[in-house]
């Protein structure tokens, strides 16, 4: 099990604790992660043109077949990207001579023989849950967890392929893994509410509120993200409006604690995360 | 020179030099990068910095943030890790010119007092000289010749007089040489010292010491007009120990200058009519002159900028907090050293996140370091953002708006900046600058005014239908009628839009809906949509594209119709509503 890491932009600017606590997971369940050189997935240039963005993507793509190694990205929304452009790529003639032609003006080719997966692919598939329920050594038990999957693990269902589109069941899977309980909520699959915040940060915060609420009426204490833009819009709105006491918790955080690691090394604070439903705000909310 | 005129130039220099250094650095005071650069005033600024300075410096961190600045500013630290052969190259030069200036230039103030004994002509100055002048010639020649590559292989931008200054550097640390070499060579150099300090010798007795001079010393004597014995003799020795030996050694050690010199000898007599020994001297100073006077209007003040930078980077670092105004003025001081301190070394450029893109969208504003010269240009007000005064932002700025909001924030030029620039604030203070000077990031301008509008705009202008502007932008779904035909009206992608729900909830609304995004498509009146709220806030979650029951790739379309509104609208931005 050897990828090339894809992390995006956003995970070493402002998250790096998926970062690490991605690295630590993955190195004990034995999937070795490869560095290039990678550049951005090419979703801020949607707006300049579908040519830019696949151009920008595919770059990447290139130089991880150049490696001869397939992407595993841990960032939903550059997973959704990177499989747009390989869709468009496919798909329309036109396009594919023009983007080939422009990558081969930056010294770059791609054939098509490598492929981007996301992480809680291989850890469902890939790794496989049997193995990671034996390595769980501190479960979760009693932890009310809210599976936040994120719009482009999921649909367009033709392009990401994860799961079924409307009835997903691999995040909630893999929280079971953990040992914790995942909860049933009816906002599960909408957006965050991430993408439209610049445009209109009033209702990008009404949708982020929104969930956060619907979540804890669900019993919630933790919502669980895949996607580091997902767990800053809930990480800004629990800090900027009067919205219920709940944890975000990145699923490789609360994979690596059922496996008992320490909370250091997966970017928590030291101690903080000693027992399942830690906290007291968390532990009030864990019902 | 008359040492009275050479006084009166130097004095001249060095006022230019300081008249040029406080005005750069005043600048940094003065001139404003971000919506907040006037918030504070430039003597606040000024305290703010050294306040800044003074928290680091009590804290417990202070040692911490010495060793910081030390490794990073004089050691290149932060080069070394990753252009060892550049780094190397620079300490060379650094090293070279700092010694030569303390040791050689200053000898008489610094030299001279430390060491009594102290004579240019004894060693172990001969040799150092030839060391240093080396090291520095070397280092050089690999950073101009390294810069010369990378310039041809990145496109990066010019730095003002680099290569002008670079040549002047290379004019003193030459005539250096070969002044000293002539030196060595020439006779007449020799007549002079003989004159004053052997006046009283026989003719015989000096031709005795140039026979000596000739053989040890490499004085290219003209047998015929000044007479040297056949051998060296004990009275040549003996005259030699009196005169010479007290201040004189071989300049053997002199690596550079002793072989120079027996090069140059053949020409050493024609060196010497033309009194070589003069301007040699006069070119090596006046070089010199030239280059500290000129100095602070180069992209040479990074010696000083970049310092600069580098101490402040660790004072922010060390975590000691003068308080939360004085840390802004502090910043916003980091903003406006920063094109000082940038030496285009294109170590940014070269990581970025977005170089890809920069290519094929043929903009190098959207790399760092094209995108620092620009801001730096913006503050000084040498690139108007507002064009020619009526409205219409200038064609420069919309690429640089362009460079300013294509950027994804990932920070990687911040972490690979040898000088320790804050770019990733400088880029968030440059998108606030450009914002207020009506150049905000797509999404907003495109919201200054309702779709109709925009539309209206647009049919006055007559600008071609959207199907024409395929090419141009590599849109498809949106303009090829076979993607949206199928569309029954049936309102699943309006029922399933969070915009739409969460737009009704939080009473900011959408003006159209994705179901009727599609009937204008379908109606051919696709200009109508494109300014439209629901395709600018789109979230583009697939909902829609995933329940439309007739498969119709509603997200993607409305992706589309961005890029076709970038496109289309920006040709008519100028025009007031």
């Amino acid at each position: 099990m050897r990828y090339a890491l894809f992390l995006g932009c956003k995970i070493p600017a402002a998250l790096p604790a998926y970062e690490c606590s991605t690295r630590a997971v993955l190195g004990h369940l034995g999937v070795t992660l490869v560095d290039l050189d990678f550049a951005c997935c090419g979703y801020p240039a949607r707006s300049y043109g579908r040519d830019a963005f696949v151009v920008a993507a595919l770059s990447n793509l290139a130089r991880a077949e150049r490696a001869g190694l397939d992407v595993l990205t841990p960032c939903t929304c550059c997973y959704g990207t990177l499989r747009h452009a390989m869709r468009f790529f496919a798909e329309d003639a036109g396009l594919r001579s023009r983007v080939a032609r422009a990558l081969a003006d930056q010294g770059l080719a791609w054939s098509g023989t490598t492929g981007v997966v996301h992480l809680l692919t291989v850890l469902a598939g890939t790794v496989g849950i049997a193995r990671l329920t034996d390595a769980v050594r501190a479960p979760r038990t009693g932890l009310h967890v809210a599976a936040q999957y994120g719009c482009h693990a999921l649909r367009p269902s033709d392009v990401t392929g994860i799961d079924n589109p409307m009835a997903p069941t691999i995040f909630e899977t893999l929280i079971r893994a953990t040992g914790a309980t995942p909860v049933d909520w009816p906002r599960r699959l909408d957006c965050c509410g991430d993408p439209l915040h610049e445009a209109d940060a009033a209702l990008s915060g009404h949708m982020t509120r929104t969930k956060i609420v619907d979540a804890v009426e669900s019993g919630a204490g933790t919502i669980c993200t895949a996607c580091p833009h997902c767990h800053l819009r809930f990480d800004a709105a629990r800090a900027t409006a009067p919205v219920p006491e709940v944890r975000t918790l990145l699923y490789t955080q609360l994979l690596g604690l059922a496996m008992g690691l320490a909370p250091g090394a997966l970017g928590l604070p030291a101690g903080a995360e000693g027992s399942p439903g830690q906290g007291a705000a968390g532990a009030a909310l864990a019902r | 020179m008359a040492p009275a005129l050479l006084h009166a130039v130097l004095a001249a220099s060095i006022a230019l030099c300081v008249a040029g250094v406080v005005w750069r650095v005043s600048g940094w005071l003065r001139l404003g990068i971000g919506p907040d650069a006037r918030d504070a005033t430039p003597w606040q600024r000024a305290r703010a910095v050294l306040a800044s300075l003074a928290a680091a410096l009590a804290s417990r961190r202070a040692p911490r943030v010495a060793g910081t600045f030390l490794l990073d500013a004089l050691l290149l630290r932060r080069l070394f890790a990753r252009q060892k052969l550049r780094a190397f190259a620079h300490l060379l030069v650094v090293a070279g010119i700092t010694l030569l200036v303390l040791l050689h230039a200053l000898a008489p103030i610094v030299t001279a007092r430390l060491f009594p004994a102290y004579q240019p002509t004894l060693e172990p100055w001969l040799f150092l000289r030839n060391v240093l002048g080396a090291a520095a010639l070397v280092g050089l020649a690999v950073l101009v010749a390294g810069r010369a590559r990378d310039r041809a292989r990145d496109g990066l931008p010019r730095r003002p007089f680099a290569t002008a200054f670079a040549a002047l550097l290379g004019i003193v640390l030459v005539s250096g040489f070969l002044l000293e070499a002539h030196k060595i060579a020439s006779p007449r150099a020799f007549q002079r010292m003989a004159d004053q300090f052997a006046a009283a010798a026989e003719p015989a007795e000096l031709a005795a010491l140039r026979a000596l001079w000739a053989r040890d010393y490499g004085v290219a004597f003209d047998a015929r007009r000044d007479p040297v014995a056949t051998t060296v003799t004990e009275q040549g020795i003996r005259l030699h120990e009196s005169a010479c030996a007290s201040c004189h050694a071989r300049p053997t050690s002199a690596f550079v200058s002793w072989p120079l010199a027996r090069m140059m000898a053949p020409v050493t007599a024609f060196l010497d009519a033309t009194h070589a020994d003069a301007w040699l001297l006069h070119l090596h100073v006046l070089a010199c002159l030239l280059g500290l006077a000129t100095l602070p209007f180069t992209t040479f003040l990074h010696t000083l900028a970049a310092p600069a930078s580098l101490l402040l980077d660790a004072v922010a670092r060390s975590g000691a907090s003068p308080g939360r105004a004085p840390a802004a003025a502090a910043r916003a001081v980091r903003r406006t050293l920063a094109p000082d301190a940038c030496v285009r070394c294109g170590l940014c450029d070269a990581g970025c996140s977005v170089a890809p893109l920069a290519r094929f969208l043929d903009n190098p504003l959207l790399l760092p370091a094209h995108k620092l010269v620009a801001t730096g240009a913006v503050a000084r007000g040498r690139l108007p953002l507002s064009g020619d005064g009526d409205g219409r932002p200038a064609r420069e700025a919309v690429r640089i708006a362009d460079g300013a909001f294509l950027c994804t924030d990932c920070g990687r030029c911040t972490r690979a900046c040898p000088v320790g620039l804050d770019l990733a604030d400088l880029w968030d203070a440059g998108r606030g600058d450009l914002a207020a000077s009506g150049l905000p990031g797509t999404a907003t301008w495109m919201q200054a005014r309702p779709a109709a509008a925009w539309a209206d705009a647009l049919a006055r202008r007559a600008v071609p239908r959207s199907p024409d502007a395929v090419d141009a932008t590599g849109a498809l779904l949106s303009t090829d009628r076979r993607a949206f035909a199928r569309c029954v009206q049936c309102q699943t992608c309006t029922n399933v839009c969070p915009v739409v729900a969460h737009g009704a909830m939080a009473a900011t609304g959408v003006d159209l809906t994705p179901q009727k995004v599609m009937n204008l498509l379908r109606l051919g009146l696709a200009d109508l949509a494109l300014g439209s709220r629901m395709v600018w806030t789109c979230a583009a979650c697939y909902q829609c594209q995933q329940h439309c029951p007739e498969g119709i790739r509603v997200a993607d379309i409305m992706c589309e119709l961005r890029s076709l509104a970038v496109e289309r609208l920006g040709a008519v931005r100028e025009e007031r509503a």
